[in-house]
């Protein structure tokens, strides 16, 4: 159910909307119309340019081409005091309230009424308590920010929004961090602004949402203008191809499975109170998901194999006893890891592409110490070339990259070194549906190729989508392991949290 | 100024564009505005006697830099540096002056001083994992007295092979020492060091991310140690060229020369490398300490005061700090 008055006037109109960053396109003749009262939907994977385009509406950034057209006449934006003027707020999704003051000193945070030189509480209290009113919510306004929770926070950012006489609200995924039962507040809230003429952009990728709340949907695609719809003329399926270019079903590839030999075999691993007697088998030519809520020791469990922390057990690779007292053994025995956040733990931001590629595996492109640059270089250029990594030069800072070709990186530095145990850690998290799609390719070659891949990842339906078995982990114990065919959304969750008689 | 700002902030293509990125650009503009803005204030800056001068100071705060350079770029920082130079100075000196030994042997023993205290810095830093700031801040107090228990009294009348870098060619009217040559060389070799081989590559990733460079299967701690025991060995050269150029070994010239450590972390800062550790480029630190040698030299000749001096040195080094700070926001 789509919003429910009809919209009115056009408020907004985006016009062409181009912006460089260094290296970087980040939008190329992007379009976007906003009327009053409606709920447009900005629709985009990771890297789409959702961020830039709303942040070049609200004055952070300047656009370098392109018009804006404010009620019909041409407007610049050009820092956020223009913004505010024109009457567009944006609630991003980290706030910006003080913590340690009241509701009402936020709403009315760097514009405190004054009478006769002192503030005009009264005043402060009374508007507060109006606006709060409006939007149908009962918090104090004498209470601290500290004192709300996550879903109250947001209410309060939209009270400020419209203190300050909003004509567009932009709401940054606001759902991200919120339950069910806030989610329908929010979406009551958000209904309530559209009858009061506001004009909300609301940028989500949750499509469920977005069929719920929006009047109109514009997709963005690698910072280009893909298309506009009407939400009511629209399905899933064809949002999420205008999203990444192709049907959700080929999303994962079709995988055989040709188990092979035991590649790796754990047995009674152990690590304080985290792992318990932790025991499986890794076969050649398989990938083995590893699901479970945060907490249930997955990382651990990969970290302990990494050799990256110590633990006790028994370790085998191709039958020999395997013992790794840190990474460099690990790595020594083919065995790599691809961190969880492989911003601070797996890539080195101000280096290069190419340094971050090679950089363990220099021993075979190195005589004496000395790297051969001619062997690094080929090197470098043919896993760009396999892997489709967007650089424009190998020298290129990853820092400058987007999350998947970042990740694309990591790969690359582990596929050069000849991996043979791949242990991947959410290998898709944070990353856009169209790369992750090739990274879903890359490991089903690599299996082909007979590597075996422990994924540990929290999203079900890629568990779902990848995995030829699945071990569930709780509380540091592998609690069931269940075949493809066996397993289901909802038997994974049950042993995960222990309501399966496990 | 913005615009000079983003100039040599504005990220470059990595570690192996020495010349081609901008990384050195910014620095090698501040040394040209320099030597113009002192050429304009005294008639006797550009010339070939004033020149060698300039080398000969710059001679040993630069081979300090080297030393410091290789700890900044680990995201750490060497308080202990000049004292660390002053300990192998009257270590050489004094073994040769006072218990008769070879003055050759002494060099090398006064050089394994200087890494051996290295290596003491490397070892509270990785064992005991203790900030950098904090170990050096213990040990320059432990080296000046060691230097002070060992000698109180300036040792002079050195013999000729230990003050041998001190002498002197011409080329195109200015003098240049030996000893200047010999860190020119110094300079390079770590150059090819840190761009060509694993070893240097290993020393950026650490500086840029220990954790994940651990995780890469790099040794983090034999890195570190390696590091400073490496600075170690730079800071005692040091103190063999300051040796060659005064033609003594003096117990306090690691005293007035915490100028020379104020010094050679500013040409670090000057020269592009970065205090957060990971990005920096060697002959950076080379133009980093040339600016610092042009201002003092400069300074001097325009009558200012030394403590006036030492003021101008200071803010050279916040407006160094600042632009790093910037340049990591700016993104």
């Amino acid at each position: 159910m789509s919003g429910s008055t009809s919209p009115g006037n056009v408020l907004l109109e985006m016009q062409g909307i181009g912006k460089t960053f260094p290296g970087v396109r980040a939008l190329e003749g992007v379009q976007l119309t906003v009327k009053e009262g409606q709920v447009h939907a900005l629709l985009g994977e990771n890297g789409a340019g959702k961020s830039t385009l709303i942040k070049i509406l609200s004055g952070a950034y300047r656009k370098d081409e392109g018009q804006i057209l404010f009620e019909g006449q041409p407007v610049e934006i050009r820092d956020p005091h223009d913004a505010q003027a024109l009457g567009i707020s944006t609630i991003y999704q980290e706030f910006n309230l003080a913590h340690d003051l009241t509701v009402a000193e936020n709403v009315f945070l760097g514009h405190l009424p004054t009478k006769g030189g002192r503030v005009d509480w009264s005043t402060v209290k009374a508007r507060t308590r109006e606006i709060l009113d409006t939007l149908g919510v009962e918090l104090s306004v004498d209470a601290p920010i500290s004192s709300l929770s996550i879903a109250e926070q947001q209410l309060v950012e939209i009270a400020k929004a419209l203190n300050r006489k909003t004509r567009i609200l932009i709401m940054d995924e606001p759902s991200a961090l919120l339950g069910e039962k806030d989610l329908a507040n929010l979406f009551r809230v958000v209904r309530s602004l559209q009858a009061q003429g506001i004009g909300i952009i609301y940028i989500s990728h949750r499509l469920r949402e977005i069929f719920e709340l929006a009047d109109e949907v514009t997709v963005l695609k690698d910072g280009r203008y893909v298309a506009t719809r009407k939400v009511s003329e629209v399905t899933m399926d064809d949002l999420v191809k205008l999203m990444i270019g192709r049907d959700l079903k080929d999303v994962y590839p079709k995988r055989t499975v040709e188990q092979g030999d035991v590649l790796l075999e754990v047995g009674n691993l152990s690590q304080s109170k985290l792992l318990r007697d932790i025991s499986f088998q890794l076969h050649a030519g398989e990938i083995v998901g590893f699901a479970g809520i945060v907490g249930s020791g997955r990382t651990e469990l990969a970290r302990a194999i990494f050799g990256a922390d110590p633990s006790s057990g028994e370790m085998r690779i191709a039958g020999k006893l395997y013992k790794p007292h840190s990474p460099a053994a690990a790595i020594r025995n083919g065995v790599a890891l691809v961190t969880e956040d492989r911003k601070a733990q797996g890539l080195f931001l101000q280096l290069s592409v190419r340094i971050n590629t090679t950089i363990s595996g220099l021993r075979r492109l190195t005589r004496l110490g000395v790297i051969n640059f001619g062997k690094e270089l080929t090197l470098v250029k043919r896993m760009i070339q396999e892997l489709r990594i967007k650089t424009p030069t190998p020298s290129f800072l990853v820092v400058n990259m987007s999350g998947g070709n970042q990740q694309k990186v990591v790969l690359a530095r582990w596929l050069s070194v000849g991996t043979r145990i791949f242990m991947m850690d959410e290998p898709t998290r944070g990353i856009d549906v169209g790369s992750k799609s090739e990274i879903y390719q890359i490991m089903d070659e690599l299996t082909k190729q007979g590597v075996g891949i422990i994924m540990i990842s929290s999203e079900l339906p890629e568990v779902l989508g990848m995995s030829d078995r699945i071990m569930v982990m709780r509380q540091g114990r592998i609690v069931k392991e269940l075949s493809r065919a066996e397993a289901s959304e909802e038997t994974i969750m049950q042993y995960a949290v222990g309501s399966a008689g496990a | 100024m913005s615009a000079f700002v983003s100039r040599i902030t504005r990220r470059r293509s990595g570690v192996l564009d020495v010349f081609k990125g901008s990384a050195i650009m910014g620095p090698l503009a501040a040394l040209a505005l320099a030597i113009v803005v002192f050429a304009t204030q005294s008639d006797k800056f550009l010339s070939g006697s004033n020149f060698s001068l300039i080398l000969q100071q710059v001679m040993v705060v630069g081979t300090l830099a080297i030393g410091q350079t290789l700890i900044i770029l680990t995201a750490g920082i060497d308080l202990s540096c000049s004292w660390i130079m002053a300990l192998s100075t009257v270590m050489m000196t004094g073994l040769t002056m006072r218990s008769g030994m070879d003055p050759v042997v002494a060099i090398f023993v006064g050089l394994l001083v200087g890494m051996a205290f290295g290596l003491l810095n490397g070892w509270l830093v990785t064992a005991i994992r203790l900030p950098p700031f904090i170990v050096t801040l213990g040990t320059f107090s432990i080296a000046t007295a060691l230097v002070h228990i060992y000698t109180s009294e300036t040792i002079n009348r050195l013999p000729n092979v230990q003050t041998f870098l001190g002498n002197t060619f011409t080329i195109a009217g200015t003098d240049v020492t030996y000893g200047s040559v010999v860190m020119l060389i110094l300079y390079v070799v770590v150059w090819f060091v840190l761009r060509s081989t694993t070893a240097g590559r290993a020393v950026y990733a650490v500086g840029d991310n220990p954790e994940a460079a651990r995780l890469a299967g790099i040794n983090t701690n034999r890195v570190l140690m390696g590091v400073y025991a490496m600075a170690g060995l730079f800071y005692a050269i040091a103190g063999l060229l300051l040796v060659a150029r005064t033609g003594v070994g003096d117990p306090n010239s690691g005293g007035a020369g915490t100028q020379d450590n104020l010094a050679a972390i500013t040409a670090v800062v000057l020269g592009g490398t970065s205090l957060f550790g990971g990005r920096g480029l060697i002959f950076g630190t080379l133009i980093g300490a040339l600016i610092v040698g042009v201002f003092r030299n400069g300074l001097q000749l325009m009558g200012v005061e030394s403590n006036y001096q030492v003021l101008i040195t200071g803010v050279l080094v916040i407006l160094a700090v600042a632009v790093d700070a910037l340049s990591h926001r700016s993104k």
